[in-house]
């Protein structure tokens, strides 16, 4: 029993690190209707900026930098490129940031090389214990400080004049636009949110159980398109709940993989794909998203 | 679109092509070459041209580079010695970035140029270009120890394979580490030749040595191994063999160490790198965490590693350090000891060259490889013995040399 | 529109293309092959995507399943890989059509979802198939994967056996250079096929749906119908590229066939100008061979650092370029190449109208499509069909 919970729990808050990632996708689409394919290299560079910043400033400097880092990056993909596309459509902006990742990616990727470099995070190796289950100390704060953060997000949409503004951009654009909401500072908002959202992550996958910042991380990110997907592509709360479901069912899988065999080896890897092909099959708008989503 | 005027072109074009073919072969000059030694592609009177293709900018840049730094050091060191054959070696390196489409098209350029690879980095391209080298009958050298590419007459696999150092980790842990019959070992492993072949061999000592294996299987893509982690604890593994890259290391010694999981984890040629100990899962790592290496480590003391690494200092004085610079230097040396015995044999060509891999029996790399490496069989993997060594943080790239290792299943273990 | 100076122009790069094996290396062969393969898939994707508005991101996975099905079927059985050891025609055949019947399985989802949705569905499918080739080793030899056999044709081989020699106009011509025109005649094939496809009724038919389903059903298209033969076709596509890329390459693994290669797949129609098959071919031959021959060539860029110096080295500045040849075509070039070269050619030339290729789907706010509910009520976001 404490092992099935043992998996429940590390599958659950290492889901909540995923709903981070796949909240960031949501964001993005709304507020500026992109499929944002850069946003694994923004969750590395803003886990880079950390681990390269922290021997010098410490930790917790480090981390703020590394936000800042990544919300910039954002707006500024969003200000420069998003903004100026020949064809502005949901096929090339996707197709844009593809481009984007690729220059991200290289140089990151030499930057780092084949270190492997530490975080510096002051909690270390630590674990919590409790009835007999071991967590990292890690994924717990990760689990606390994202369930604050979506606190925060459910604030700002529901009841401040950005976010209401936000909403109103990502349901109906040109209308918000004549009602004088301003698209461009909503879609810099929602772009600086993703990147605040992308640089924690970015800090709760690279520090302990994963060893430190390599490339790699980026691919992990991947994992997090499913978990947007099958949440619903409008919705943050989606998102929430789609990186929770992923997390638990990749983690389950892995858990009891050796009473699995008929599904192939490794099929926790591929999990998360199977699990948003059925759910867009039987709910095309995703678990939460809203109806006129899919109608783009 | 265009309709007839560019059939009847066409026609015409192969009218004319017809016109123009022929099948029969005119008489060869045969190789061309000087002296008594019969060259062809890649030599001439003053040279002989070598490949590396490597990763340089994809994810295993890091470690490709410092084998490419140690390569051209190498080689640079032979020709102030006078050259292989009386000849320059000179070498050319392209950059495949890990993508196999890459590594055909630039195997391409490279084969009318050279007469034997040096290195083909990586998996897929690896597995992509060994075919063709083989219909070419060029050398290649360095394509990691997969049992899959003992199956290429052409290739020189640079010691043990992967399933020859699965089943030594297993031994190991059963002779040294007090493993004891009827207990279970995980085996968490890439998914692919590298960790399907190590397993493949832990499976083979396992079954000799009355353990039960518990695979895990895993992609480069995960980095947190907790509930595989989990999972092993839960099942009662008493070691874990893992057939993966640094990341995964430190994720799987870090869970287990927080897990309270005192056991011991044995990883294969590719798993450790140096920069671990500065991690946080560092004082996990030098508990309990051990090493089977092909090539001896860095910080071995034999003849052949001292000049390997004082080679490569020079050459980059401030290089990363690792197992990369050992093993650069062996292959290196493999690779001139084949195209001596190439020369002594009279025959320069890519096909001699192949011949002489093939007739290359007790090769003696100073301490770099296990001594007596035998390339005549193929299909074999040319050595059974391994390094063990484990993580240390006093040791030269922190990994401690233990001993060189030869365990039962590791001999009884068959290709094929 | 005038259609002379494109007749010519059309004609010489046939002869140019029947020509170069006779001066080429075998680099430039092989990365021929390569982007030929490339063109054909790339055909079937700019139908599905830029005629018929559904985006795919698992040309890939269709791609792989083309392939091995033509290995499969061209391979004798042995005893640990299975093979049907039919002609190779046969077996380009079989392939088209498995993967073009897999592609119609699929289609009921496709009619369900649309534009990025879909996109991220068939995103998935890149994901299950690779798990089903590491896991179906039987059929495709797992992880390692299996070697191709030879395209043979009435005894004639497409490599270097068979005539062990053979040399036109005093070049010797080896497996690349006859593969060469084997992938030339399939090429144009699908050219020629994709270009009648786009102006024919069922092409028209396509472009109606993806600018108003409703509009569409209204003039008595079946909307479901096409939407489905759209990607049945574009799957047969995949398939045939799958196919080329397997005798291009001579074995195939799994990782051959990954979700950049997808991805790679949609860069290259979106730059060449999404809905056209010229630009399709454009952006295949911009995508495969960009890369490579920066690579090839970057010793002639002065300021790079040496391979393995730890400087900016040759590759990693060709993998930047390229990033920036991606962003600098879509924030500069309206339409991709082609819609820019159109430009440049009315203004010269004095050609048509300079017809933007259309979208698969417009920005946002998007028009409403429920069936019953309006249709084509956003004039300004109804677009010229393409032709």
């Amino acid at each position: 029993m404490s092992y099935f919970l043992t998996q429940v729990l590390n599958g659950l808050s290492f889901g909540l690190v995923l709903s981070l990632i796949a909240a960031g996708f949501a964001i993005v689409f709304t507020s500026t209707g992109v499929l944002n394919f850069a946003h694994g290299s923004v969750v590395l560079l803003g886990a880079y900026l950390v681990a390269v910043t922290q021997p010098t400033i410490g930790f917790w400097p480090a981390v703020l930098v590394g936000i800042a880092g990544a919300a910039g990056v954002g707006v500024l993909i969003n200000a420069l490129l998003v903004r100026n596309l020949a064809d502005p459509n949901p096929g090339t902006a996707a197709i844009l940031m593809l481009g984007v990742d690729i220059l991200l990616l290289t140089e990151l990727t030499r930057r780092i090389g084949n270190r492997v470099l530490p975080l510096g995070a002051p909690w270390g190796a630590d674990t919590v214990r409790f009835a007999g289950i071991a967590l990292p100390t890690g994924r717990v704060l990760a689990a606390v400080l994202a369930i604050v953060v979506f606190a925060g997000l459910w604030f700002l949409f529901a009841r401040t004049r950005m976010g209401v503004g936000m909403r109103a951009a990502a349901a109906d654009g040109p209308t918000a636009s004549l009602m004088g909401i301003q698209l461009a500072r909503t879609g810099a908002t929602g772009w600086a949110l993703a990147g605040v959202l992308a640089a924690l992550a970015g800090v709760f996958l690279t520090s302990f159980p994963a060893p430190g910042i390599a490339p790699t991380v980026a691919l992990s990110a991947f994992l997090a398109i499913p978990a947007w997907v099958l949440g619903g592509f409008d919705s943050v709360p989606g998102a929430v709940l789609g990186g929770l479901l992923v997390g638990l069912v990749t983690a389950l899988t892995v858990g009891y993989e050796s009473h699995l065999t008929f599904l192939g080896s490794g099929f926790g890897d591929v999990v998360p794909y199977v699990l948003m092909i059925i759910v867009l099959l039987v709910r095309p708008q995703g678990l939460l998203g809203s109806k006129e989503a899919v109608r783009v | 679109m265009t309709k007839t005027r560019p059939a009847l072109v066409a026609a015409a074009a192969c009218l004319f092509a017809v016109t123009a073919c022929s099948t029969t072969e005119p008489e060869s000059a045969g190789g061309g070459g000087s002296g008594d030694v019969e060259t062809g592609t890649g030599v001439t009177d003053s040279a002989i041209s070598i490949g590396v293709l490597t990763d340089l900018s994809g994810p295993f840049a890091a470690g490709a580079a410092v084998q490419v730094t140690e390569f051209q050091a190498y080689w640079d060191q032979v020709n102030a010695d006078g050259g292989v054959c009386g000849r320059d070696v000179e070498m050319q390196v392209q950059d495949h970035a890990y993508d196999p489409q890459k590594a055909v098209s630039l195997y391409r350029s490279m084969s009318s140029d050279i007469v034997a690879l040096q290195q083909v980095l990586g998996g897929p391209t690896s597995a992509a270009v060994l075919p063709l080298a083989e219909q070419d009958s060029v050398y290649v050298g360095g394509v990691g120890w997969a049992s899959t590419a003992l199956g290429y007459a052409n290739n020189q696999l640079p010691g043990a394979s992967y399933s020859i150092q699965g089943a030594n980790a297993v031994d190991y842990l059963v002779d040294e580490l007090g493993i004891e019959e009827g207990s279970s070992i995980g085996v968490v492993y890439y998914v692919g030749d590298y960790g399907a072949d190590a397993l493949a061999g832990a499976q083979h000592a396992a079954e000799e040595r009355g353990l039960t294996v518990i695979p895990q299987e895993i992609t480069p893509a995960t980095t947190d191994l907790s509930a595989q982690a989990s999972a092993l604890v839960q099942e009662g593994a008493s070691a874990v063999i893992l057939g993966a890259a640094p990341t995964q290391l430190a994720s799987l010694a870090g869970v287990l160490g927080s897990q309270g999981a005192d056991i011991p984890i044995v990883g294969m040629n590719p798993t450790f790198n140096p920069a671990l100990l500065n991690t946080p899962a560092a004082d996990a790592l030098l508990a309990n965490t051990y090493s089977i290496l092909s090539v001896a480590p860095y910080a071995s003391d034999e003849p052949g590693v001292q000049e390997a690494n004082a080679l490569y200092a020079e050459a980059d004085p401030d290089g990363a350090t690792g197992w990369e610079v050992p093993l650069a230097y062996g292959q290196a040396e493999l690779l001139k000891n084949v195209l001596e015995r190439a020369c002594d044999a009279g025959d320069l060509t890519p096909e001699g060259v192949v011949t002489a891999l093939g007739s290359a029996d007790d090769v003696d790399t100073e301490g770099i490889f296990p001594d007596g490496l035998d390339f005549t069989q193929p299909g074999e993997s040319p050595t059974r013995t391994v390094f063990v060594t484990k993580v240390s943080d006093t040791a030269e790239a922190g990994l401690e040399l233990l001993d060189t290792f030869e365990g039962p299943s590791a001999k009884s273990y068959t290709f094929g | 529109m005038s259609d002379l100076p494109r007749r010519i122009g059309g004609l010489v790069l046939l002869l140019v293309a029947l020509a170069l094996p006779l001066v080429l290396e075998d680099f430039w062969l092989q990365l021929g092959l390569f982007v030929m393969a490339a063109m054909v898939g790339a055909i079937g994707l700019t139908l599905l995507v830029g005629v018929a508005g559904q985006l795919s991101l698992g040309h890939a996975a269709f791609a792989a399943i083309g392939a091995y099905v033509f290995v499969w079927a061209t391979s004798e059985s042995t005893p640990t890989l299975a093979g049907a050891g039919l002609p190779a025609v046969v077996g380009l055949v079989v392939a088209v059509g498995v993967t073009a019947l897999v592609g119609f399985a699929f289609s009921p989802v496709a009619s369900r979802l649309r534009g990025i949705y879909l996109g991220l569905a068939t995103l998935g499918l890149v994901f299950v198939v690779r798990h089903l080739l590491l896991n179906l080793e039987p059929w495709t030899g797992g992880f390692t994967g299996r070697s191709v056999e030879p395209f043979t044709l009435g005894g004639f081989s497409f490599s270097n056996r068979d005539p062990d020699y053979l040399a036109v106009a005093g070049v010797e011509f080896e497996g690349l250079h006859r593969l060469w025109y084997l992938f030339l005649v399939l090429t144009l094939l699908a050219c020629w096929l994709g270009v009648n496809l786009r102006s024919s009724r069922t092409g028209r038919a396509w472009a109606n749906v993806r600018d108003s389903e409703t509009a569409a059903a209204a003039m008595g298209i079946a909307v479901a119908r096409h939407k489905a033969s759209a990607f049945v076709v574009s799957s047969g596509y995949a398939g045939l590229a799958g196919a080329l890329l397997a005798l291009a390459y001579g074995r195939l693994a799994p990782d051959v066939f990954t979700l950049t290669v997808s991805v790679e797949f949609l860069v290259m129609i979106v730059i060449g100008g999404l809905g056209s098959v010229g630009g399709a071919m454009v952006g295949a031959l911009f995508v495969t061979a960009l890369p490579l021959v920066l690579t090839q060539y970057s010793d002639a860029i002065p300021f790079l650092a040496a391979p393995g110096s730890g400087g900016l080295d040759p590759a990693t500045a060709s993998r930047l370029l390229y990033g920036l040849a991606i962003i600098a075509v879509l924030v500069f070039l309206r339409g991709g190449l082609t819609g820019a070269f159109r430009r440049l050619r009315g203004r010269f030339g004095g050609g048509g109208p300079v017809a933007a290729s259309g979208a698969p789907d417009d920005t946002r706010p998007a028009p409403p499509t429920d069936p019953g509910h309006q249709a084509g009520m956003h004039p300004a976001i109804s677009k010229e069909t393409a032709r």
